[in-house]
């Protein structure tokens, strides 16, 4: 409170005032605790981004001269200045990224896995929530446990079995048994390898968010389909579908992000990071880190460019970000 | 189509989640039988074939004796009490990260859920901008910690080095200043997740109850600890479990930040040893696995029917 | 030409191990051109019977046909049917035009006939100028006609009503009943409605089948219905404010009741004797101040009652009497025997709390067997033995 320095004129300085109103109306001050936790929340959060901002303009040649947190004299006092400043400003870097590495080819793999897996996901979860959602039948319950129970173990219980099937080296064999099924095509580095344990990873989360939205339809509307002409499956497609496209919606924002923001068998599954190879963004950004090790202002605005997609995400499609985690992620 | 038609409630809802079954059976089910399996085998000294050799892995693994194949001075258990020996035990990094982050996670997701509960100008962008976090791909917010604390370019090592939480120098590899990164990269991109959840828990109280209370004279104080912590205590015990599940996975911000044989989480050592000691790598996905699992167990009988 | 003919419909539900039985054993001719009406309480099985129509539910035992056909497994959209639903359920996503061509457009109509189809069902329910409107800016009754729209357009054999006026307001209800009866005049197609409502199940059906339980109680024209039920269900069921039931005993020649006795003559219906337990019913119109009874064709003896409270509804006053006066218990099987409703005129200068006497119309009475709730005769034989029987009655009367 740059005020409290002054001289109080007299015992009605404006503290004393402010202290006096605070007593007598208490909404003052838990108003003003109320903008102070929203400004932190706002700074902690916000501020890995102007991180990232700060290092992207600096200039390569003043990376590594002196700190990002410019000496300041102010008023005689010296003192470090508490943000870090750009060394220089050189935006050059936002296009470098893509010279150095074809980071766009990256995001494009990204983009092409994350759009298979939800396409795969809201066809497989649509059946499902239907099913869990609209119809009554012994073992329901039973099911809907079992697959939430499969969405909880972690993915490197799947991954050797996975990483050795994708190889395509051996027969598949019955677990326990040497009884050989078939044996696989080789699935590493291509988007089979991601997007079935990605599509098995997500789909509970959008069964669960399609069981609610599909059970809110009432049923007159499905019986109307029916008796004007669809098939039970038409009614499903045609109408309970389309009336949920808001659950719909949610369930695509959602896979999207989950999949653009997969670490685990995106760096597994994609042997080598290379963007021909269907390695996502991990690969790419990985491969600054890896190869260009001290080009520190293009692993950030590689990160800046990376992270634009899901952030404009967020902000066009928040509400519906919010409805489906509070709805879908709860019951999970 | 018409036999579609004709089928019972039953039929026609096993008929329709035949998909899911296919899915998950391959995807899921036949890799964690199979990694169940994988793990009651190990691999000959020349490498060359493997044999049965029960649980022998798995008393392996809580003996010490296959801690040398673990990457850098890694236990699976902890050798002794001592806080060095105990951040180089992967089961007890794994559950102090998970801890920590999670109850960080809750604080800080809790006061974020107060304020979005509020009405406010501008609240829709504050609640996109504690959100964006969440969506932040693993690799970028990995990248953005590790730039932040690099030795060469990192401006916030100094500072905190002065308060005596990391080490000065060589940040990145040292175990206790690493995790304490992860930590923190962890409580920024998740505590918004955890937010969200708590806020659809206060946004199903009953405004009327705020009325009762005003009229009765609480202050906001005495409303918060009688009517809101009470009614949200549920919603945010589920949000705990499920988050401590997540949280047990870790393995993405550790391999972007720092490395595994630095952190040594479950994740990191079965992905560290799957190529040589497939054994005693399905092993420890098996115990973490296992692991999650009572924590799973815990959530069902907790929520029972509701979970569904 | 296509009437609907059910055989031996049975609806089993499997209800968490219990078995439910929705519909049983049910069997219905319906002709071409018919409006039936399904009526009975919540529950008995007359919107799962109209579901075994439809094909959105399949029954366990027995067999649909529609026309000349089989339809028993036929799924809804080969039926030949249209319906509409209690909750209007329109596409709320499509617009009126897009709702009610929706049948036609799943059909591979060529557009000109969807259009053609689509103004003249728009004309018939008078929605003209409305095609382009979301059902949400519409109100009820206009969605309830584009509802039917959706139904007529496709020109079916049978039309199907779920409780299509259930959710509108009173007014709406009577203004939209009468556009019904219009609509199946204009149409000529058979017509099966379900209802709660038997006031409107009367004013509009040419027959009338009164459910209960599963079972059909009856199924004939409504004023068979309401003139001679077959059983007391159907008789309790049919008509506003419901028939009175006093339960009594068969004697030599009257029947007795706890507070008054009706001359009968045992003799003149089969298989009943003296010492049997009936149910006597009598409707609210045909009970009559004392002082009308030699208006009275076949006026009963007077029986003295106590008015408890009085209901005027404009064009005549519910009389709600106490025959004995001591008895102030609400015990539902008490008041069943101690009330009588009676319609009057609306002029009359009763007053509640009044001591009043009052003659039934015999002509109007009608007797149940008591086990059995079997209709036993509906309209008593004038008693021969004339003022005599009258005035022997009248000494039991105190």
């Amino acid at each position: 409170m740059a005020t409290t320095t002054q001289e109080p004129e007299d015992s009605d300085g404006p503290l004393a005032r402010w202290t006096q109103g605070a007593i007598q109306n208490p909404e003052r001050v838990y108003r003003a605790l109320f903008y102070a936790a929203m400004v932190f929340f706002l700074v902690t959060t916000l501020f890995p981004f102007y991180w990232l901002a700060v290092l992207a303009v600096t200039p390569e040649g003043n990376l590594l001269a002196g700190s990002f947190l410019p000496t300041v004299n102010l008023f005689g006092v010296s003192g470090t200045f508490p943000l870090p400043v750009p060394k220089g400003f050189n935006p050059a870097a936002f296009v470098t990224v893509f010279e150095q590495v074809p980071f766009h080819l990256y995001m494009l793999n990204s983009f092409a896995l994350a759009v298979t897996t939800t396409v795969i996901v809201l066809f497989v979860a649509s059946l499902a929530g239907y099913v869990f959602g609209r119809l009554r039948f012994p073992g329901r319950a039973l099911l809907m446990l079992g697959i939430l129970a499969i969405s909880y173990f972690p993915p490197a219980a799947f991954v050797i079995p996975l990483f050795q099937a994708f190889a395509g080296n051996e027969a598949i064999t019955i677990p326990f048994t040497s009884i050989p099924l078939f044996t696989p095509p080789r699935l590493l580095n291509t988007p089979g390898s991601m997007v079935l344990p990605f599509s098995a990873l997500f789909m509970p989360l959008s069964i669960f968010i399609l069981t609610t939205f599909y059970g809110q339809i009432p049923d007159g509307l499905e019986d109307a389909a029916r008796v004007e002409g669809t098939t039970r499956l038409g009614a499903l497609f045609r109408v309970i579908m389309p009336l949920s496209a808001p659950g719909v919606a949610t369930a695509s924002v959602l896979t999207f992000i989950a999949v653009y923001n997969e670490y685990f068998f995106s760096s597994i599954m994609a042997t080598s990071p290379e963007a021909a190879k269907w390695s996502p963004i991990v690969g790419g950004i990985l491969s600054y880190q890896t190869q260009y090790t001290t080009q520190f202002n293009l692993m950030a605005a590689a990160s800046i460019v990376g992270v634009l997609p899901v952030v404009i995400l967020v902000i066009v499609a928040q509400e519906r970000i919010v409805s489906g985690l509070t709805s879908g992620a709860l019951k999970e | 189509m018409r036999w579609m038609e004709n089928l019972s409630d039953t039929q026609y809802a096993y008929l329709l989640l035949i998909p899911v079954f296919v899915l998950l059976g391959v995807v899921a089910l036949y890799p964690l039988l199979r990694t169940f399996e994988l793990s009651l085998y190990a691999v000959s000294t020349d490498l060359t074939s493997t044999s049965f050799v029960g649980i022998d892995n798995y008393v392996g693994l809580f003996t010490g004796e296959k801690n040398r194949y673990l990457p850098g001075g890694t236990t699976f258990l902890p050798s002794s009490f001592e806080f060095t020996s105990l951040l180089n035990s992967a089961l007890v990094i794994t559950i102090i990260f998970a801890v920590v982050s999670v109850l960080f996670e809750t604080l800080i997701g809790l006061g974020q859920a107060l304020i979005l509960d509020q009405d406010f100008y501008g609240r829709r962008w504050v609640r996109a901008a504690i959100i964006i976090p969440w969506a932040v791909p693993i690799v970028i917010q990995g990248m953005i910690f590790f730039l932040m604390f690099n030795s060469n370019v990192g401006f916030a090592t100094p500072p905190l080095a002065d308060l005596g939480l990391l080490a000065p120098t060589n940040t990145l590899n040292d175990t206790a200043s690493a995790t304490f990164i992860i930590i923190v990269a962890d409580i920024w991109k998740t505590s918004a997740f955890m937010a969200l959840l708590i806020l659809a828990g206060l946004q199903s109280i009953d405004r009327g109850l705020y009325d009762v209370a005003k009229v009765a004279g609480a202050t906001k104080w005495q409303q918060f600890k009688l009517i809101t912590f009470p009614l949200i205590l549920p919603t945010i015990g589920v949000a705990v479990l499920f988050r401590s599940v997540q949280a047990m996975r870790v393995y993405g911000i550790i391999d972007t930040v720092s490395s595994c044989a630095v952190v040594p989480s479950l994740s990191c050592m079965v992905v560290a040893t799957f190529n040589t000691r497939e054994g005693t790598s399905a092993a420890i996905a098996f115990v973490t696995a296992a692991i999650i699992g009572l924590v799973v167990m815990g959530i069902i009988v907790w929520q029972g029917e509701d979970a569904i | 030409m296509a009437g609907v003919k059910l055989e031996h419909v049975t609806k089993r539900y499997d209800d968490q191990g219990e078995i439910v039985t929705a519909v049983d054993d049910m069997n219905l001719d319906i002709d071409h051109g018919e409006f039936i009406c399904f009526v009975g309480p919540s529950g008995c099985g007359k919107s799962t019977t109209m579901e075994t129509i439809a094909g959105l539910t399949i029954p366990s035992e027995g067999e649909v046909y529609i026309g000349d056909r089989e339809v028993t497994n036929l799924p809804p959209k080969d039926r030949g049917i249209a319906m509409v639903f209690q909750n209007i359920a329109l596409f709320p996503h499509m617009d009126v035009y897009d709702n009610i061509s929706f049948g036609l457009r799943l059909r591979d109509y060529p557009q000109d006939e969807i259009d053609r189809r689509v103004e003249r069902a728009s004309e018939i329910v008078q929605l003209e100028g409305m095609l382009d409107r979301m059902p949400d800016e519409m109100s009820g009754g206009q969605r309830q006609r584009v509802a039917i729209a959706r139904a007529i357009v496709r020109e079916p054999d049978v039309f199907l009503m779920d409780e299509p006026l259930a959710n509108l307001d009173a007014k709406l209800k009577v203004h939209m009943r009468t556009e019904l009866q219009r609509l199946h005049k204009e149409l000529d197609t058979t017509i099966i409605y379900v209802t709660h409502d038997q006031e409107e199940a009367m004013t509009l059906s040419d027959r009338i089948a009164v459910l209960n339980s599963g079972s059909l109680q009856q199924i004939d024209p409504p004023l068979t219905c309401y003139n001679e039920p077959d059983n007391l269900f159907v008789a309790g069921f049919i008509g506003s404010p419901s028939m009175n039931f006093v339960s009594g005993t068969v004697s030599e020649n009257t029947i007795e009741t706890p507070n008054f006795s009706l001359a009968f003559d045992p003799a003149t219906v089969e298989g009943l004797g003296v010492g049997d337990e009936v149910t006597i019913g009598i409707r609210p119109e045909d009970i009559y101040p004392g002082e009308l009874r030699s208006e009275i064709r076949d006026p009963s003896s007077l029986i003295s009652a106590r008015v408890d409270i009085l209901e005027p509804m404009g064009d005549e006053i519910f009389a709600y009497m106490l025959l004995d006066e001591s008895e102030t218990s609400m015990d539902q099987e008490q008041t069943t025997n101690n009330q009588l409703l009676m319609s009057i005129e609306p002029d009359s200068d009763i007053r509640e709390e009044e001591d009043i006497e009052v003659a039934i119309d015999r002509r109007n009475v009608h007797i149940f067997d008591s086990a059995t709730g079997e209709a036993l005769v509906h309209k008593l034989e004038p008693v021969d033995t004339g003022a005599g029987a009258a005035g022997s009655e009248a000494e039991s009367d105190d």
